[in-house]
C-alpha cells in the first residue's frame, strides 16, 4: 500500500534516492509487553528534496529519524543510505535535536563549531578550518556571536549554531527533529527563512520532522503524514509544489493544509 | 555580579568572626588564668611561627606535605576516571568498581596504617598509598554519578559529530561531568589532607623531612606550645586558601563561566 501511495508522487519519479528504508519496524520494551512503535515503514528520501515528516505526538517520528541517523538499531528491514545499511551515526547524515542542550556548554560558539572540524581534519590547517567555522557562523546569521557561550544564547540562536555546526562538516542530509519546536512562534518563523535559504544555498537534503502543519508546509516539497503509533505508518506522502516563497492564503495553500488536516490523527496516544 | 557579591559578604563575615575570635583568646591568655605553656597568648604563637618561617623549617615541611599530597591526589585522579569510565561502559566493571568502593570508602586511612606499614613500611611510599586510598574511593562515587548524569544527547551528538571512544571521554564526559569531578576532588583533597597529616605524625621524620604533621607532633616532644600552634595556623591557612584561592578560582573559570552550575 506504501508503495502506491508513493508513485503518486510522480514529479519525483527522475529524482535521485538518497536514503531508502525497507519495512523497518522498532518496538520498545515495557514492563511487561513490548510497544511496538514502527510497523514495516518503507520510505524514500530524494536527493536535495526537503521532506516534512508530520504526525501526532508519540507516533514515533522520533524514533524513525533516530533509526535513519543510525542510533539506534531496528528490529527488522532495512535502513540505507546510497546503498549502503545505515549501522552507526556518521558525519553525512548530521542530526539536529529539538533540544537547546545539544551544544556543548564547555565551548564557546565558534569552538562549537571548530571542534568537529579538527576532529575530522575538515580544513587542511587550523586557520582553514577557523575560516570555515566563521563561514558558517556567518550564514546561519550568528556573526558577532563567536565568543559566546551557549548558555549565553537565547534559543533561537542555540538552533542556529547547532545548524552551523552541522552544516560545516557538509553533511549529505539533516535530520532535524522538531528543530524549531520549542521556540516562540516569531522565531520559529524567521527560523524557518533562515532554513529555506541554508536549503537554497548549500543544496543539502532535509528531512524534517514537525507536528506543525504550515511549518510542512512552508518549508517542504513533500509531505509525509503519520498515523497513530505502532499500526499506521505512513498514512499519506502529500508532494507539496507550492510556488516558493509559500504565503498562508497563497496559490493552493488552503487546500494542501485541508488535505494535510484530514490525515492527521488526533485522537490521544494513549487511546 | 550576585555571585561576588555574597562572596565579599561571606569573607566579610568571616574576618569578623575571626576578629572576634583572636581578641576573646587574647583577653584568655592576658588574664593569665593559663599557664603559659598551656595557653600561649597571640604574640608568642606569631614569633613561633615568624622564627620557624625564618629558619625556613615551617615552610620546608609544608612544600614537603604539599608536594605529598599533590602527588596522590594526580595518582588518585587519573585512577578514579580510569576505573570510572570502565565502570560506566561495562556492567562487569561497574559491579566490580562499585564492590570495591562499598568496602573500602568507609575506610579511614588511619585504620588501614599498620596493615600499610607492615606491607609498605613508613616511607613516603606508604603515605602516597594512604593519600591514593583516600582519595580514589570518593572520587569513583562522584566521577560515576557525573557520567551517569550526564544528558545522552551530548554522547550522541559527539559520536555523530565523529569522536571517536577515547574522545568521547576526554573531550565530552570529562567537561560534562566536572562539576562531579570537581566536588570529587574536593572531598579527595580535604580527606587526603587529614590522613596526610595524621600518617606523618606516627611516621615521624624521613631523614629531616617528615611534613607538617610531624612539625607539629615534634612540637609537643619539646613542650613548644606556640609551636603546634603555628603548625595548626599553617594547616588551617592552607584549607582556606586550597578552599578559597584554588577550588573556587578553578570553579569560576570553568564550570561557572559555562553556565553549569
Ligand atoms: N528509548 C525508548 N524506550 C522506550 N519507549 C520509547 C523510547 N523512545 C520512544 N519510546 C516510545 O515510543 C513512542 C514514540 O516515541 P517518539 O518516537 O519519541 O514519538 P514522537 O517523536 O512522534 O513524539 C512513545 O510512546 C514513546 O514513549
Ligand atoms: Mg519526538
Amino acid at each position: 500500500m506504501g508503495n502506491d501511495l508513493r508513485n503518486k508522487a510522480d514529479n519525483f519519479r527522475d529524482k535521485t534516492v538518497m536514503i531508502s528504508l525497507q519495512s523497518v519496524s522498532k518496538s520498545f520494551p515495557r514492563s511487561q509487553e513490548t510497544l511496538p512503535v514502527l510497523n514495516h515503514i518503507s520510505l524514500d528520501i530524494y536527493q536535495g528534496e526537503i521532506l516534512a515528516v508530520l504526525g501526532p505526538s508519540g507516533c514515533g517520528k522520533t524514533t524513525l529519524l533516530r533509526q535513519i541517523a543510525g542510533f539506534d538499531k531496528q528490529d527488522s528491514g532495512s535502513v540505507r543510505m546510497d546503498g549502503q545499511e545505515v549501522v552507526k551515526p556518521e558525519v553525512k547524515r548530521m542530526m539536529i535535536f529539538q533540544d537547546f542542550n545539544q551544544l556543548f556548554p564547555w565551548k564557546t560558539v565558534l569552538q562549537n563549531v571548530l571542534f568537529p572540524l579538527q576532529v575530522n581534519r575538515i580544513g587542511e590547517s587550523d586557520a582553514a578550518n577557523r575560516e570555515i567555522a566563521l563561514q558558517y557562523l556567518q550564514l546561519v546569521e550568528l556573526s558577532g556571536f563567536e565568543d559566546s557561550y551557549p548558555h549565553q544564547l537565547s534559543g533561537g540562536m542555540k538552533q542556529k549554531a547547532a545548524m552551523a555546526r552541522a552544516l560545516a562538516l557538509q553533511p549529505k542530509v539533516l535530520l532535524m527533529d522538531e528543530p524549531f519546536g520549542s521556540l516562540d512562534a516569531l522565531t520559529r518563523l524567521s527560523l524557518q527563512d533562515l532554513l529555506l535559504k541554508i536549503w537554497q544555498e548549500t543544496g543539502v537534503t532535509i528531512a524534517l520532522v514537525t507536528h506543525d502543519i504550515q511549518e510542512a508546509i512552508n518549508l517542504s516539497d513533500r509531505i509525509a503524514v503519520m498515523g497513530r503509533r505502532g499500526v499506521a505508518g505512513f498514512k499519506e506522502i502529500i508532494p507539496n509544489l507550492l510556488d516558493r516563497p509559500r504565503v498562508v492564503g497563497g496559490g493552493g495553500y488552503s487546500e494542501i493544509y485541508a488535505q494535510v488536516y484530514s490525515l492527521m490523527d488526533f485522537r490521544n496516544e494513549n487511546e | 555580579m550576585k555571585n561576588k557579591d555574597s562572596y565579599g559578604k561571606k569573607t566579610k563575615t568571616r574576618l569578623l568572626w575571626i576578629i572576634v575570635f583572636l581578641v576573646i583568646w587574647e583577653t584568655i591568655a592576658q588574664s593569665r588564668t593559663f599557664p603559659e605553656a598551656i595557653f600561649p597568648s597571640l604574640p608568642v604563637i606569631a614569633k613561633a611561627l615568624g622564627d620557624s618561617v625564618v629558619s625556613g623549617e615551617i615552610l620546608l615541611q609544608t612544600g614537603w606535605s604539599l608536594a605529598l599530597i599533590l602527588q596522590g591526589l594526580l595518582v588518585g585522579l587519573a585512577a578514579a576516571v580510569l576505573l570510572s569510565s570502565l565502570a560506566v561502559r561495562s556492567r562487569i566493571f561497574d559491579g566490580l568498581v562499585d564492590t570495591l568502593t562499598a568496602i573500602a570508602h568507609p575506610l579511614p586511612g588511619i585504620a588501614l596504617l599498620p596493615l600499610i606499614i607492615i606491607w609498605f613500611g613508613t616511607g613516603t611510599l606508604a603515605i602516597l598509598v594512604i593519600i591514593v586510598h583516600s582519595v580514589i574511593w570518593p572520587m569513583i562515587l562522584n566521577i560515576t554519578t557525573g557520567f551517569r548524569a550526564i544528558p545522552p544527547i551530548y554522547k550522541e551528538t559527539g559520536l555523530n559529530l565523529g569522536l571517536n571512544q577515547v574522545r568521547i571521554i576526554k573531550d565530552i564526559m570529562i567537561p560534562a561531568s566536572l562539576p562531579y569531578v570537581l566536588s570529587g576532588i574536593r572531598i579527595g583533597w580535604a580527606r587526603a589532607w587529614r590522613a596526610l597529616i595524621s600518617a606523618e605524625m606516627i611516621f615521624g621524620a624521613v631523614g629531616l623531612k617528615g611534613g607538617l604533621g610531624w612539625y607539629i607532633f615534634k612540637q609537643r616532644v619539646f613542650m613548644d606550645t606556640p609551636g603546634i600552634f603555628a603548625g595548626l595556623f599553617v594547616i588551617v591557612l592552607i584549607g582556606i586558601v586550597v578552599e578559597d584561592c584554588v577550588f573556587a578560582a578553578f570553579e569560576e573559570r570553568t564550570v561557572k563561566k559555562w553556565g553549569m552550575i
